[in-house]
């Protein structure tokens, strides 16, 4: 039986049973059947929760006039990142604000949940980036296609000159497709091997100073991975938000 | 013609080493080639990272020192570029914690 944080053990408590025999309908084979929930999932379910309750929360008590910190706080990131998707994605970038925010947050989270003991963070595993990442990608690919209709394939054949003879646009829309093919995969490589990567050198480095200096020093370093997850999150929602401008942004 | 001659000599004797290969791979009592490696690449990705980070720290200062009303624009740049430049060497640790044992 796998090492399990007490709230994954609650989880399998209760759920090993649907959870496995659903597993098992979809022909995979947990490889603990008594506790098929790992701490990753676990750990993300609860992040989940505590956001859809602080925003059950948060929209009991909007009020126009007299703004509960709670509410002033939403307001700060919103106007924030509002205003970033604004500057990089131009017209109409009102719509993805939703979507930032909510991406925003939920890494966030789970970027610092690892902080508390008892508790791990799930973007220290691969998945949870990727999963992150490609929900991101999807995302973008998808307002893409809404915007430009079945055009935006044009995307993908890298920038074209009109002025250039039919000739010479051919061959190179043919090696462009390729390169931008490749270079759309590497971006959801990119996101997902930065933010694991981030959090995981986190949690080895205070591991190491944890075995070296029990007292004191490994404070450092969780003040450090405090930072490095408001960066990532940051860095994540801001690359996110310039695909989102490079596939629906206009041409000028 | 002599000095080619002697090169040439030289290079023969380099066909002494071929039955090197016959003794076959001897990885279990020699040295962790791999872990060495990896000690020399994590230190070399990290001095580059941390050249390439000290450039585009410098540029950013520069740039906020000639136009103070630019601070939004390049302090977005900035972290852009350093959390970019930092990720470069971040694939270099992923690659050590997937093939080093």
């Amino acid at each position: 039986m796998t090492e399990q944080l007490w709230f994954t053990a609650i989880l399998n408590h209760l759920f090993a049973g649907p959870v496995t025999a659903f597993l098992r309908r979809l022909h995979i084979e947990p490889k603990y059947p008594e506790a098929p929930i790992h701490n990753a999932f676990a750990m993300e379910l609860l992040v989940f929760l505590f956001l859809v309750a602080l925003f059950l929360m948060l929209r009991a008590q909007l009020s126009v006039d007299k703004p509960s910190p709670l509410q002033q706080i939403f307001e700060m990131v919103h106007d924030f990142i509002e205003g970033q998707s604004q500057e990089i994605i131009g017209a109409h970038s009102e719509v993805h604000t939703p979507f930032l925010m909510a991406l925003a947050f939920f890494i966030l989270l789970c970027n610092l949940i690892g902080l508390i003991p008892g508790f791990e963070s799930p973007t220290a595993l691969p998945v949870v980036p990727l999963g992150c990442a490609l929900v991101a990608f999807l995302y973008y690919q998808v307002q893409g296609f809404k915007h430009a209709g079945p055009a935006y394939l044009a995307h993908f054949l890298g920038p074209s000159d009109k002025n250039m003879s039919i000739l010479i646009r051919v061959p190179l829309a043919l090696l462009m497709l390729p390169i931008e093919i490749i270079s759309h995969l590497a971006r959801v490589l990119s996101l997902t091997i930065r933010l694991f990567a981030n959090m995981f050198a986190g949690d080895m480095v205070t591991l190491v100073f944890f075995s070296l200096v029990p007292l004191g020093v490994p404070i450092l370093f969780l003040g450090l991975h405090i930072g490095v997850s408001f960066l990532q999150t940051y860095i994540f929602v801001l690359l996110t938000t310039v695909y989102l401008a490079g596939a629906v942004g206009e041409e000028h | 013609m002599r000095k080619s001659s002697r090169l040439f000599m030289l290079l023969s004797l380099l066909f002494l080493a071929v039955p090197v290969f016959a003794q076959g791979g001897e990885a279990a009592s020699g040295v962790n080639w791999v872990a060495i490696t990896a000690g020399f690449s994590m230190a070399i990705a990290s001095a580059v990272c941390g050249l390439a980070q000290a450039k585009a720290t410098a540029a950013a200062a520069e740039g906020l020192a000639r136009n103070p009303a630019a601070r939004p624009g390049i302090q977005l740049s900035l972290i852009l570029g350093l959390a970019l430049i930092e990720s470069l060497a971040l694939y270099t640790l992923v690659i050590i914690f997937a093939k080093v044992k």
